[in-house]
């Protein structure tokens, strides 16, 4: 090999040539990277979490846990029914709430709430719910996510935006622990 | 070969495949395979999913109100069957379906869950003796209600309603408490069906209980609750808590 | 026909083409390889292939957007003539392609076929292997229906756990913050063009080096491979040996053919596979379950202790994999046959038992509450049989309070927790009253939310359950 490519003019031009490409394709991957990458920064420069509102308080009665449903703060025009979101409202008492997401901490399953028995099943793998969110029993870590909430002009309003996972909640969620 | 005869021919290929794919047994039906929740209106389906658990299959056998028995069916009206079901009976172990109470049903399917067990009605009750009204006219006097007691119920229940001969107790404190006035009424004048509790016209063959006499016999159930029922050790008692919610 | 001949010849002058084809279809592979246990990789291939046009075929009509993707498989099960039958071809052929390659390595694996100097068609089919597994998980989420929809929340929970760059992890899975349109389009482009057209490459790279290297021998106990004499013992075999076509191909040919039928049939008698309800998280009343070839998973995520989870989630996967790529390099020698490799032998039953069992579990999912159980399946009439009022309200808050979610009466209702049929044989009204108040055991407490009358309306009903004639459970600490 060595023998037949001398450093040559024509050798030390494909060399060149080589190098040209090179450094064009280095300078185009950044577009191509940072497109892929564009799901890192929300949207338009806006947070993915914004606060939406939940609907008029009448809609909870006091001591009940009941199903509502947002519409994402962040959608795109054919993200369909995907992007209504539900969650558990739980009301404690006049002011007091508790916003629970759908999604199990376990692996995001749709959690379902008794009425009955006070508590949240998981109908995946089993995890169970306290009222309040806490861990009954099963293979969750930790609580249910909770959402940020306040009360707006009569409106109950959460910050909300993201799939609910164990990265997203870290700041936010409490590990929650059994207080029975 | 002319061009309609080829035109047939092709017509008559397709037409062979169209009929095999209508009788491929893998082909899938016309509905989507999974209707959404608030699409199910099939009677069977509903109630087998959201009644049966309680008030048994078909309406019979369940340890909850026998739906499907003729005497409840011509004593209790639609609307209190639309009621209950949507909204539940507080503090007893009926709860609400309706989803404006916090239930997994609509208004829609609440309809068809009434007709359906309306269905199981077929003509009106047998004897065609009229049965006392579903909601009590008024309140109940429970002494008057001791005495038709002792007419209609000792016989089976015992004397002091603890349980006798034929029947268990009917005063049990964690009874009570987990049975409304009016599901009381209901037992009394429908019977239990699984247990061979007569209704209002058998308790005492040939003399069925008067409107009266079934309002007096729930008043007089009703002051056997306890105020504390279902404490383990009756003696010590809670100091700062009520007994049921 | 002699126009027909003019015309290959015609071509092959200029293409050029021939003289290899020839080659490659005639070369001399040992007699010993010409065996019907030769034929698994080949029908793998005929199966990708079947994939490759029932797939272009499907995307003609398919519309790769979350508000629509549901609708146009309804449009494809019911209004396009047979476009039902192109559904359950390819959702069938998934089936048997997964199948197949999983056969085909073992094959290769107990014949020893990976070893010297075949170490990297294995690596390279251990790619395949991993292209077929993520172009069926993909494939399950472009059905797009509540499976697909909850099984992605399942991946994003997944990949959630990541430490540090987690919450980024799940945002490029997602491409977006929630399961959406942009989910949906990604994993679209990953099933369509990503990883069929890496699949494309490396079975290529794959049989290229099948043709190069020639086919495995059949292995014989006690000829051990070794890297100075094999190359020499194997043109040894394959001078001795038949030529390809047409001594081999035959069995390809008739297996392969009975594959396609197969998959054929299938289609035809069961159908398409879903798509299940609509991909609606609104729609709470899923119980979301994977596909057949990852039931295994879903019980392995139930199964684990919670603090293992984590661990066992992120780096299972890299070390299955790390130890599938070096099994050529570790064993690149010795023997070939299974009969004096009994580790391999073991290794290979222990590891299909442990799947077989998780994916045989998954499909009773013992630890999942069935969460229609309290309002949908009847106290048998036996349980309710000479109860008193009491009993039976007892009955009533057993219902009523979820518990028959968890725990089977009279052979329906959940696994959670153990069936309740002879509980009265076991515990004592005492220890029934600490264990539905307090929990534990995996059973959550309820003494919130049962009221005293209810607990013991509840204990009441329980101490009825045991057949009759046999002694209640007897607390030994009283006289």
């Amino acid at each position: 090999m060595s023998e037949t490519l001398k450093p040559t003019r024509r050798t030390m031009l494909t060399r060149l040539g080589i190098l040209l490409n090179a450094g064009i394709g280095a300078v185009l991957a950044v577009p191509v990277v940072s497109y892929l990458l564009a799901p890192l920064r929300g949207k338009n420069g806006a947070p993915y979490n914004q606060w939406v509102k939940l609907g008029p308080l009448e809609q909870f009665p006091e001591g009940e846990t009941r199903l509502a449903t947002f519409r994402n703060p962040v959608v795109r025009p054919w993200d369909g029914q995907t992007a209504d979101i539900p969650c558990w409202v739980r009301r404690i008492d006049a002011e007091k709430f508790q916003v629970f997401a759908i999604n199990c901490a376990h692996l995001g399953c749709p959690v379902r709430w008794f009425a009955a028995s006070g508590l949240f099943m998981c109908p995946c793998h089993g995890g169970v719910y306290y009222a309040d969110g806490s861990r009954a029993s099963g293979p969750p870590e930790r609580g249910l996510f909770e959402y940020e909430h306040k009360v707006e002009d009569g409106e109950l309003v959460i910050l909300a935006g993201q799939l609910p996972t164990l990265a997203a909640q870290d700041r936010t969620g409490r590990r929650k622990t059994c207080d029975c | 070969m002319s061009g309609g005869d080829l035109w047939s021919r092709i017509a008559a290929v397709a037409g062979a495949l169209a009929l095999v794919s209508c009788d491929l047994p893998g082909r899938p039906g016309p509905e989507p395979e999974v209707l959404r929740p608030e699409q199910v209106l099939d009677f069977a389906t509903l109630y087998s999913q959201n009644c049966a658990g309680c008030h048994g299959e078909e309406g019979r056998g369940g340890a909850a109100v026998s739906l499907a028995d003729p005497v409840y069916l011509a004593y209790a009206d639609d609307a209190a069957v639309r009621r209950v079901t949507a909204n539940g009976v507080a503090h007893t172990l009926m709860p609400a379906f309706a989803r404006s109470a916090g239930g997994m049903l609509t208004d829609k399917q609440i309809d068809v869950l009434v007709r359906g067990i309306r269905a199981w009605a077929g003509g009106s009750a047998p004897g065609g003796l009229k049965p006392p009204a579903y909601t009590a006219a008024g309140p109940g006097d429970a002494a008057r209600g001791a005495a038709a007691y002792q007419t209609f119920c000792a016989r089976c229940h015992g004397p002091d309603g603890k349980g006798g001969s034929g029947g268990h107790s009917i005063v049990d404190g964690s009874f009570l408490a987990l049975i409304s006035d009016q599901g009381l009424r209901t037992a009394v004048v429908t019977g239990v069906p699984g247990l061979d509790a007569p209704d209002w016209r058998n308790d005492v063959p040939g003399r069925p209980m008067t409107e009266e006499e079934v309002t007096d016999v729930v008043a007089w159930l009703a002051s056997q609750r306890t105020q504390f029922p279902g404490r383990p050790y009756p003696s010590l008692q809670p100091k700062n808590q009520g007994g049921t919610q | 026909m002699r126009l027909l001949k003019a015309l290959g010849a015609w071509l092959d002058f200029r293409l050029r083409l021939g003289e290899g084809i020839r080659e490659a279809a005639t070369h001399p592979i040992p007699k010993s390889s010409a065996s019907w246990w030769y034929v698994f990789g080949s029908a793998a291939l005929t199966v990708f292939g079947i994939q490759v046009v029932t797939g272009i075929l499907l995307a003609i009509v398919y519309v790769p957007s979350a508000a629509q993707a549901w609708s146009s498989l309804q449009v494809l099960n019911h209004d396009l003539t047979l476009g039902w039958f192109l559904r359950a071809m390819h959702g069938w052929a998934s089936n048997f392609m997964v199948a197949l390659v999983l056969i085909h390595m073992i094959q290769v694996f107990l014949f020893g076929a990976y070893k010297f100097p075949r170490e990297l068609t294995w690596i390279v089919g251990v790619f395949l292997l991993l292209m077929t597994l993520g172009m069926a998980f993909t494939g399950q989420v472009l059905r797009f229906d509540q499976d697909a929809y909850w099984g992605l929340g399942i991946g994003a929970s997944i990949t959630g756990r990541v430490p540090v760059i987690g919450g980024a992890l799940v945002h490029l899975l997602l491409g977006g913050p929630i399961i959406g349109g942009d989910t949906l389009s990604r994993f679209f482009a990953l099933h369509v063009f990503i990883i069929p057209g890496l699949l494309i490459g490396f079975v290529g790279l794959h049989l290229l080096m099948v043709l190069k290297l020639g086919i495995n021998e059949w292995p014989m106990p006690g000829r051990i491979v070794r890297r100075e004499t094999y190359l020499k013992e194997y043109e040894q075999l394959t001078h001795e040996g038949v030529p390809f076509v047409p001594d081999a191909i035959w069995k390809d040919l008739v297996f392969g053919a009975a594959i396609v039928a197969a998959i054929g049939v299938c289609a035809a008698v069961f159908g398409p596979f879903g798509p299940k309800g609509q991909p609606d998280p609104t729609i709470i009343q899923a119980s979301p379950r994977p596909d057949f070839f990852f039931l295994w998973l879903f019980s392995l995520l139930s199964l684990l202790p919670p603090q293992m989870e984590t661990p066992v989630l992120l780096l299972m996967p890299p070390v299955a994999i790390l130890i599938l790529l070096l099994v050529p390099v570790l064993s690149g020698e010795g023997e070939k046959h299974w009969k004096k490799r009994p580790v391999a032998v073991l290794t290979v039953l222990v590891v299909a038992v442990a799947l077989g069992s998780f994916t045989h579990l998954a499909s009773t999912t013992p630890w999942s509450p069935e969460m229609d159980a309290w309002s949908g399946a009847p106290v048998p009439i036996s349980e309710l049989k000479g109860r008193s009022a009491l009993e039976r309200r007892g009955a009533l808050v057993f219902q009523a309070k979820q518990c028959r979610n968890c725990h089977r009466l009279g052979r329906e209702g959940g696994m959670r927790g153990p069936a309740l049929d002879e509980v009265a044989l076991r515990l004592t009204s005492d220890q029934l009253i600490r264990q539905v108040l307090q929990g534990g055991g995996n059973m959550p407490a309820y003494g919130k939310n049962l009221s005293p009358a209810e607990t013991t309306a509840l204990v009441a009903y329980l101490e009825t359950l045991k057949p009759a004639g046999r002694a209640p459970a007897h607390d030994a600490s009283q006289p």
